[in-house]
């Protein structure tokens, strides 16, 4: 980040409102979002879709997708945000990309994984088979590694995706596990059944906890959170998007659509209660200490998915339908301030530090109106969105007792005063850096998303009924909430007040007390769960090294270090298997004249090859013995084995001779001249003898007993016919056991895509 | 190298292609499949780098071609593996059926799993060539672009 900020400043960003044309790709992608929103909401005003079809029916699994409340809901955001996003990048992105000195080409893969992690957040949302479930978890994951890490020349985005993938990627395993459990005990990986089969139990309480535990990493709660943080390096439209719509919405959507796995256990749900309310004063005190504009949003973030976590946790009906409001409501008012931070940073030359901020209001009216309708969405001011989302939550926590009220309270409050501060130390106050003005296209879109929250603040009918139907698709019962202005002193009203009040003493107090939240916050990033993190990834790396150097260093000595037990086992069982029908010398015909004397040439061969001294010599006596056995091969009537063992023998002796070709003649010479010492002559030796001796007893054993009849042959032979065949081992190969060669052939293909990737990194 | 193996190996360069081909056209009739088809006009372009040299070995033969030509061959291999399907039929099911006579060319049959074959032999042949090529010049084409 900070290389990025030098480099926009130094180039003064005076092409701000130039008109750049706009590229094919964002235009694509933008209409993508479009269609997909449309359809998307014109299926659920009629009620719906669901697809289910069969993907591995012998495990039961289907692909299953329905269009449910909390689908609905999930997708309708990641789609509708997704066009304020896709919108607004048309007009960010070529800058980014000037700025990072990168062609405008770079802008395909953008948008191409943008719409990727549209479609699989979709997917995630509508999908009812916990395996399907897992791969969209998984997408979105992966996605969003190559997204943060999109200017992948910064070490520190490469650092940051690398993060957000092992924290979350990791995580997500665990919901795989919570999968396979669950379909070891039920019997099914579809979410509906497994809901209705779902018993109170040791596999429900474990499985419920490997979920959340997935689910918590995702959405960057306690003590997940630094990932979200790191994040932060990545262009400003993918913030706006992954980190407050789209990736960390899907550990809540998670949450919301396994509830009926997670609700039998009240253990979990506590758990959930305290990790959620945990993030959201962590957050809050984070946020707060904070001084660079998207770092704030991140901790503010994480605060807000602590109380949807903890509406979960509060359960109930209220809790579900509230926390699927909450979320409605917080991807569209956090995108929106996303997308304004990142305008204010272009406009202010990459200056994101609110401290050399201010007074922007002027400069950029339309924007401040938008951001303040955000904030005071998110700080939950009547007239929007937000004061009917903390209205569910005071209400959720109220129904908890007087603890969980306070705690509500302080966690409400302390977002009123980090949101009121973001927002009037960036556009109030003396203007303290040059703001150009700003391109309609990095304005329009913040301002269409709070134009959404403003509707809701007057018209909350069909945001109700959505979060209405998503706490029904959770709880699997309606789930009603009343979300309405009372011009009374109930108890929720007076909560908001109550927040209001200590919030506005909360904001005269922050100035008084900033270096003291600095400490907390600089306290938070020396001792904070960061550092187990990069240790921990320290340590992996360490434990990879150390066994890399085992396999490549000494692994001559490992192999005989193998070689020597594993021949002796060979031996110990050769020896003391019952000797009887074993180790006959049978009879001898005329006929095995050549066989014989195939195999004395070949046991010649192995002998003289510990005979040269001089490499040229070793090579060939080595294919010397790989000739005699083909011989004996083509001896006992195997042809085809007999011809593909001379062809490897030749390739082999052949790329001996052209690596001879090229080393040094003196190199070889002077290696050719050591002496190996005693000791290792002597072990050698020994390993040499008691191999061999052990391959012997086998093979004698082996081949004395009588062989059984294999029954597949004759069968094998007879279809060799229908196979348009007259060689049997051809037909084996390339027709009746074709998967077996296809399984190795791909091996092979692999190996070399490995060594050519390999050896063309060590020559970089 | 010496005159004499030179020689040879020139001389025995279009010959072992040519048994590689029959090899591979023959494969479902007589001895050798697709695989040591591939060994062996390997073995004809392994020759040509001992007599000659890697230079003058690559400059006779399309080398940059080898990799695409191996992973082109496990394409071509998992196309006739996976074709079937799409008729909905099981993987690599062989067409002509059993009992259809198939169209022959000479003796080459015209049938899936020859193709199959085909594959593997160019697999085998750009494996071995890509490998021998690397191994005395990593990074060369790096440099090259460079």
């Amino acid at each position: 980040m900070p290389s990025t900020i030098s480099l926009r400043t130094s180039l003064g960003l005076t092409r701000q409102t130039e008109r750049i044309p706009p590229r094919f790709d964002g235009l694509l992608a933008l209409a993508a979002a479009v269609i997909v929103f449309a359809a998307l909401l014109a299926s659920w005003l009629t009620g719906g879709f669901t697809i289910d079809l069969p993907w591995a029916p012998s495990l039961d699994l289907r692909l299953a997708f329905t269009l449910d409340g909390l689908g609905a809901l999930y997708a309708l955001l990641a789609s509708g945000v997704g066009i304020a996003v896709f919108a607004y990048s048309i007009r960010y992105l070529p800058l980014h990309l000037e700025h990072m000195k990168r062609p405008l080409r770079d802008g395909r893969s953008f948008y191409a994984l943008l719409v990727l992690f549209m479609v699989s957040m979709i997917g995630l949302a509508t999908a009812q088979d916990l395996m399907v479930i897992f791969v969209c978890f998984d997408l979105t994951a992966v996605c969003s590694y190559f997204l943060i890490g999109f200017d992948r020349s910064e070490a520190e985005a490469r650092w940051a995706a690398l993060m957000a993938l092992v924290v979350t990627g990791a995580t997500a395993v665990l919901l795989l596990l919570a999968a396979v459990l669950l379909y070891a005990e039920l019997g099914t990986f579809s979410v509906p059944e497994l809901a209705a089969r779902a018993q109170p139990g040791p596999t429900l309480t474990v499985a419920g906890v490997l979920i959340a535990v997935a689910a918590l990493a995702k959405s960057a709660q306690v003590p997940f959170h630094f990932w979200l943080r790191r994040a932060m390096v990545a262009p400003t439209p993918i913030s706006a998007y992954l980190h407050s719509a789209a990736m960390v919405a899907a550990g809540v959507l998670v949450l919301g659509r396994l509830y009926p796995l997670l609700a039998p256990t009240q253990a979990v749900l506590d758990g959930l209660v305290v990790v959620g309310f945990a993030s959201a004063l962590v957050g809050g005190t984070l946020s707060l200490a904070e001084d660079r504009l998207k770092p704030i949003l991140a901790y503010s973030t994480v605060s807000q998915y602590g109380y949807v976590v903890a509406l979960y946790g509060l359960g109930g009906a209220a809790g579900a339908t509230a926390a699927a409001f909450y979320v409605l409501m917080h991807g569209v008012a956090k995108s929106a301030l996303f997308l304004t931070a990142g305008a204010v940073i272009e406009a202010a030359g990459g200056e994101d530090s609110l401290r050399r901020l201010g007074g922007l209001w002027r400069s950029m009216p339309v924007l401040a109106g938008a951001s303040l309708v955000a904030v005071a969405a998110i700080a939950a001011l009547p007239l929007t969105l937000g004061f009917f989302a903390d209205e569910l939550f005071f209400k959720a926590a109220l129904a908890r007792g007087p603890i969980l009220t306070v705690v509500a309270v302080a966690v409400a409050t302390l977002t009123f005063v980090y949101m009121f501060r973001f927002w009037s130390r960036l556009f109030l106050g003396p203007a303290r850096a040059e703001g150009t003005p700003l391109a309609p296209g990095l304005v329009v879109p913040p301002a269409l998303l709070a134009l959404v929250l403003l509707v809701g603040g007057v018209a909350v009918g069909p945001f109700e009924q959505l979060a209405e139907a998503a706490g029904r698709s959770s709880i699997g019962a309606p789930a009603p909430v009343e979300a309405a202005y009372h011009l009374d002193l109930r108890a929720t009203n007076l909560l908001a007040l109550g927040t209001f009040a200590l919030g506005g003493v909360g904001l005269w107090l922050e100035p008084r007390l900033r270096p003291a939240l600095e400490a907390v916050g600089g306290l938070g990033a020396r001792l904070g769960p960061e550092r187990l993190y990069t240790y921990g990834l320290r340590g992996l790396n360490r434990l990879s090294d150390r066994v890399h150097d085992v396999e490549v260093r000494d692994l001559r000595s490992r192999v005989a270090a193998v070689l020597l037990p594993g021949a002796g086992l060979l031996l110990l069982g050769a020896l003391v298997t019952p000797w009887e029908g074993r180790y006959r010398v049978g009879a001898m015909s005329l006929d095995d004249l050549g066989l014989v004397a195939g195999l004395l040439g070949a046991a010649a061969a192995a002998v003289a090859t510990t005979r040269p001294k001089e490499h040229l010599g070793l090579a060939l006596t080595l294919s010397g013995t790989g000739f005699a056995l083909a011989a004996v091969y083509a001896l006992l009537g195997a042809p085809d084995v007999a011809l593909v063992a001379v062809l490897v023998e030749i390739t082999l002796s052949l790329l001996f001779f052209v690596t001879l070709a090229r080393l040094p003649a003196g190199v070889l010479r002077r290696e050719a001249g050591l002496r190996l010492p005693l000791g290792r002559r002597v072990r050698d030796t020994l390993f040499a003898t008691v191999a061999g001796l052990s391959a012997f007893f086998v093979v004698w054993s082996v081949t004395s007993t009588p062989k059984p009849s294999n029954p597949v042959a004759p069968e094998l032979i007879a279809r060799t016919d229908d196979a348009h065949a007259k060689d049997v081992v051809t037909a084996i190969l390339a027709d009746f056991r074709a998967l077996d060669t296809l399984g190795e052939i791909t091996v092979l293909a692999a190996g070399l895509v490995a060594l050519t990737t390999l050896l063309r990194l060590r020559s970089a | 190298m010496t005159l004499p193996t030179q020689t040879l190996a020139r001389l025995l360069l279009a010959p072992l292609l040519v048994l590689a081909a029959g090899m591979l056209v023959k494969g479902y009739t007589d001895v050798g499949d697709g695989f040591a088809a591939g060994l062996l006009a390997a073995v004809g372009f392994v020759l040509q780098d001992v007599a000659f040299g890697q230079r003058r070995a690559e400059s006779l033969l399309p080398v940059r071609w080898a990799y695409r030509l191996a992973l082109g061959g496990l394409g071509l291999a998992l196309a006739v593996a996976v074709a079937p399907m799409l008729a909905g039929e099981p993987v690599l099911k062989h067409r002509p059926e059993p009992g259809v006579s198939p169209v022959k060319v000479g003796t080459l049959e015209l049938i899936t799993p020859v193709l199959f074959d085909v594959g593997v032999c160019l697999l085998v042949l750009g494996t071995v060539v890509t490998g021998l090529h690397l191994f005395a010049h990593p990074g060369e084409e790096e440099e090259q672009r460079s």
